[in-house]
Formats: C-alpha cells, structure tokens, sequence
C-alpha cells in the first residue's frame, strides 16, 4: 500500500554539475596557446637565419687571412720539393724538374707531398 | 704549420729545414687562435676590406701561391696591426668577448653582453662598426636585437 501522502516523486532527471569551462572556451583557449607558439616559432626561425647569417659572414671575413697564411706553406713546401727534386735527379740528362704533367698553365696543388 | 715536431723536448732551437726562399719578404704569421679571430672578424672584415677584396679578387685570377704573395702578406699585416690595436684599446673588453665565445662553443648569441661593451669601445677608440651584409631592409641587426628569442639559457 502507498504510504499516506503517496510516494516521493521519482528523480528521473539528470544530475550533471558544470564543472570547468565549456568546450568553446577550451578550444579558443588551445588555440590561442598554439597560435602564439607557432607566432613565437615563427620568429625565432627568422632570428636563426639571422644567427646564421652572422656566423657565415664572421668566416668569410676570416677567408682571406687564412688563405693567405696557407699559401705561404704551400709555396715554401712547393719551394722545398722543387729543390729536392732538382737535388736527386741533376744526373738524368734533359729531366726537367717541377714540370707538369699537364699541357696547360692552370695551377694544380700537389697530388702527393713528402713527409720529412 | 704542419710541421713533424719529436714528442721529446729538443735542447736546441728548432730551426726549418726548408724555409721561405730569400727573395720573399718575411711577415710574421698572425698565430691568433680561434677565438679572438672570431671575435674581431668583423672589424678586421670592415678594417681590412681593401687588402682582402684585392687578395681574393688576385685569388680568382689565379689559383697558383705564388701569385698572390705580396696581396697575402698585406692582409696578414693589415690583420695583425688591428688585432695589436684591439689589445692596445680594447683589453678588456676584447678579452672578455673572446672568453666567452670559447665557452659558449664560440656561439655569437650567448656572448651579447660583452659582445656590445666591445662593439661600443671599437666604435669609439678605432672608429670601426660591425655590420652584418644582407640584413633585412628595416630590421635591427641581429647583434643589436634588445630582447631575442634565441639567448642564453642560463643567467
């Protein structure tokens, strides 16, 4: 039997709290957040390439001071060669030393050196 | 330069046994190591751009060492008369620009603190600017860049 009064009405409702920001909120927010890290990486790419235009152009100032350091090795180590060279074969008749092999002028560097 | 040295000590003064021949005049090689070269490149590319823009442009017409002996020898000594100016001027601040560059793996962007003393005092003392060829048309220069996303880490 119902007890007097009837029964309690029956709580078929959802009961769901809103907890948090909505959905829109943290889709905007995520890409905001994105938006700036690509905005941020964006810009430091553009830095790096400076970055790295500083570095290239830091060496190519270097180029010519070292080059020319290494040129005077080469012709003195070149100097010494053609001076062995004359040293060992002065007995073979006609030999010329420090010919090239090639009929052209251009300069080729040494394909093989002495150690001494 | 690769020169074969005995690992044990000489008693004697090491005297070349094949040097430069007479008829070339002698310059005194730089013998500056990496670090201060990096850090003074740019005054030595803005102080000496006649002697090496005549060197490479000799460079060009022919590849041979001979050839370009005497432009050479100008551009190691215009190098070697503004690295001894560097020390007269700027000691300190030179120093302290290529100490850190050998501790930052010789990285520019770590180093801007010193790098600016330094800058400031060439431009005062010597006259000389570091400028970067090809920077974008109305953007600070990256050595110049106040607040730079790429710095060091540490503080």
């Amino acid at each position: 039997m119902p007890p007097p009064g009837g029964f309690e009405a029956i709580r078929y409702k959802r009961n769901l709290p809103l907890r948090g920001p909505g959905g829109v909120a943290i889709l905007a927010g995520v890409t905001a957040i994105s938006a700036f890290g690509f905005y941020r990486l964006g810009q430091g790419n553009l830095e790096q390439r400076e970055l790295q235009r500083e570095k290239v152009w830091s060496r190519l100032h270097l180029v010519p001071l070292l080059v020319a350091e290494g040129d005077r090795d080469a012709y003195r180590r070149d100097q010494a060669a053609l001076a062995r060279e004359k040293e060992i074969m002065k007995d073979v008749k006609d030999w010329e030393a420090g010919k090239s092999v090639y009929n052209n002028s251009r300069y080729r560097s040494r394909s093989a050196i002495a150690v001494i | 330069m690769n020169i074969f040295r005995p690992p044990v000590p000489e008693t004697t003064p090491y005297k070349d046994p094949t040097p430069l021949p007479e008829n070339v005049p002698k310059v005194t090689e730089l013998g500056t190591t990496s670090g201060p070269l990096k850090s003074a490149s740019f005054f030595i590319g803005a102080h000496c751009k006649e002697f090496n823009e005549d060197f490479m442009l000799c460079k060009e017409e022919n590849k041979d060492p001979e050839h370009c002996l005497k432009e050479g020898r100008r551009v190691t000594r215009c190098a070697a008369d503004l690295i001894n100016k560097l020390r007269e001027n700027c000691t300190k601040e030179f120093e302290e620009h290529w100490s850190c560059l050998e501790y930052n793996n010789q990285e520019f962007y770590p180093c801007r603190k010193p790098e600016r003393a330094l800058n400031k005092c060439v431009f005062e003392k010597l006259g000389l600017t570091k400028t970067i060829p090809g920077t974008p048309e109305g953007k600070t220069p990256i050595h110049e860049v106040e607040n730079p996303i790429f710095k060091r880490q540490q503080k």
